[in-house]
């Protein structure tokens, strides 16, 4: 919570006290970057929400995945958004708008996986085991 | 507008109306339903129109399919299957053939898709655009044309949550329930009957006042970027709504009584219909905000313009909380206002 | 004939979700089928005010000097609110539906329509 404010106030430093162009681009690489990173990790979200065999393994994907992904997404894109144009506290106020979402995200989506899971244990859904009927089709 | 990510989006969402229709668990069908929403969502921040969809992803996507898994919830989940009914389905699948015909043959006349030339975006609407910020110095045309210049529709559109909370209040409650409804809500209650997990609960306990802070900026920032009344009581009542679910309903009532839901669901529409009545006792017409001026001589028409929208948003804000919750509590506890989902 | 099919697709949208909404409501016997089927007839009819007043190559409402003054450069607000309250209004009246949907299931034990009519006699 704390280390992505520290990071963004860094990254605002760097921008107000030097105004070469490599640091732009720097800064632009960086969040094609972690937005591309993002991207992959939603990719294997979604295979494995398909290829996993039972309810608790799936959404074990799909909260883990989930998180990670979308605070790299926001990250990326508060980047980007810092280094539109020419700095100003407008930009920097969106900035840690999108920080305050990456906080809500951190906190609540594995809250809500953990509902999801607890809803799943309490109505006894099955576990997958080695013996289970996904591994018998393959066979 | 980008056409290409319109096109895909509305197919998807012919994808999954189609899918919420098909599927035979009535579960699955609420949730697909909700994504059926969110896609919604996307496709009106594609058209430009952001204050639609943050009211759908407030309204469409979160409160309605809560209301939907709470009504399965005290149904039942399964669709039970009779025996192959061919006369109605022949019957309906005929209307729909012959009405989505017609409707096809008429598509022809309409104008094209993004057309700004069109007479939908030339007479009133321009007038709006172009005057707004010179009459109300309100710079969302939105807020300024639902407080404003068509205050009298909102109005009654705030009526209608008003009068739509209280029939499903008083008509779920059931006879025995009134008086256990006396003994659980409308008084403090000692005991709370806690079973979820800590983990649940405390991260509720994090994010609510989060939650109620980003729905007050909501409603006070409306005149500056999307947001207003109606999106930010939305998610004022969703807070509630995620603290009832996360505790008991019990430890809500505890904090607030279903009294004083009833008295602020009727308090927003006063104040509304009251500012209406001011202007109309000060000489202007009914909701004519710059007759306020005689009353504040130190605002001007447009400053008090300006003035009367924040607080006309505020009771539309108070009217949509207290009734998504009246709302919440009624379906979820089935009239009993024991304990919810 | 592809040209045609870009600048009207939005009301071919409109009209497939107006049938899929309409035979929801006739033909499905579950009650609760009949709600997802009336709240997508509405998003039909949201759909078709919001597209018509889309504009290309415009912005959100919000009148913002760097975009100038000209109406041509704003989306329609005019259909936008009607329809934000339309949303609003429609998930209140959804609420009745649901409301009327537990009291039938409390009376009579069941959400089938054919099930209900049975014992209604």
């Amino acid at each position: 919570m704390i280390l992505n404010i520290i990071s963004i106030l860094f990254f605002t430093a760097i921008l107000y006290f030097s105004s070469s162009p490599l640091v732009f681009y720097l800064l632009n690489g960086l969040s094609i970057c972690l937005i591309l990173l993002g991207l992959f990790f939603f990719l294997g979200t979604s295979i494995g929400v398909i290829r996993f065999p039972d309810f608790y393994t799936r959404m074990h994907a799909a909260g883990k995945g989930d998180t990670l992904s979308s605070i790299l997404i926001l990250f990326g894109i508060a980047l980007f958004v810092l280094n539109t144009g020419t700095l100003s506290i407008g930009l920097v106020l969106v900035c840690i708008k999108i920080l305050l979402i990456i906080n809500f995200i951190f906190i609540g989506s594995p809250t809500a996986t953990h509902a999801i899971m607890d809803a799943g244990y309490g109505t006894e859904v099955k576990h997958w085991t080695n013996d289970s009927e996904g591994i018998k089709k393959k066979k | 507008m980008i056409w290409q990510f319109d096109i895909l989006l509305l197919t998807l969402v012919v994808v999954c109306g189609f899918v919420s229709l098909w599927i035979k668990d009535l579960m699955g069908a609420v949730i697909v339903f909700g994504a059926y929403s969110f896609l919604m969502c996307l496709v009106w921040t594609g058209m430009g129109a952001v204050d639609v969809a943050f009211t759908e992803a407030a309204v469409g996507a979160g409160v309605s399919t809560i209301f939907f898994i709470a009504t399965v919830f005290h149904t039942s989940r399964t669709i039970r299957y009779n025996k192959w009914d061919l006369s109605t389905k022949f019957f309906s699948s005929i209307i729909c053939i012959l009405m989505g015909f017609f409707l096809m043959v008429a598509i022809g006349d309409f104008p094209a898709w993004g057309d700004a030339l069109s007479p939908v975006n030339n007479n009133v609407a321009k007038y709006y655009l172009e005057n707004s910020m010179e009459e109300t110095k309100v710079p969302n045309v939105v807020t300024s044309v639902l407080a404003d210049y068509r205050a009298f529709d909102t109005m009654f559109e705030t009526g209608v949550v008003f009068v739509a909370s209280l029939v499903i209040f008083t008509l779920l409650l059931q006879s025995d329930g009134r008086k256990k409804l006396m003994k659980s809500a409308f008084q403090k209650v000692s005991f709370l009957n806690v079973s979820e997990s800590l983990i649940i609960r405390k991260a509720c306990g994090l994010m609510v006042p989060f939650m109620q802070l980003f729905a007050l900026y909501v409603v006070v920032h409306g005149h500056y970027s999307p947001g207003g009344g109606f999106q930010g009581g939305v998610i004022l009542g969703a807070s509630l709504i995620l603290l009832s679910m996360a505790y008991d309903i019990k430890k809500v009532f505890a904090r607030f009584h279903m009294k004083f839901m009833i008295k602020s669901l009727a308090v927003g529409v006063l104040i509304f219909a009251g500012i209406g009545l001011i202007c109309l006792i000060l000489g202007g017409n009914f909701l004519d905000y710059s007759a306020l001026s005689k009353l504040f001589p130190s605002m001007g028409s447009i400053k008090s313009r300006y003035n009367a929208m924040l607080w006309v948003e505020v009771g539309v804000a108070l009217t949509v909380m207290s009734g998504m919750f009246a709302i919440y509590t009624s379906l979820s506890s089935n009239g009993k206002f024991e304990e919810g989902l | 004939m592809f040209e045609y099919l870009i600048t009207n697709y939005n009301y071919m949208v409109v009209v497939f979700l107006m049938m899929m909404g309409l035979w929801a409501m006739i033909a499905k016997k579950n009650l609760v089928k009949k709600c997802i089927g009336l709240v997508i007839f509405q998003t039909g009819i949201i759909l078709f005010y919001i597209s018509m007043g889309a504009k290309n190559n415009s912005t959100i409402p919000i009148i913002d000097p760097k975009y100038g003054e000209a109406a041509i450069n704003y989306a329609n607000p005019l259909t936008q609110i009607l329809m934000l309250t339309a949303i609003v209004v429609g998930v209140a009246t959804l609420g009745v539906g649901l409301m009327l949907v537990q009291r039938i299931y409390k009376e009579y034990g069941s959400i089938n329509e054919d099930r209900i009519l049975e014992k209604f006699k």
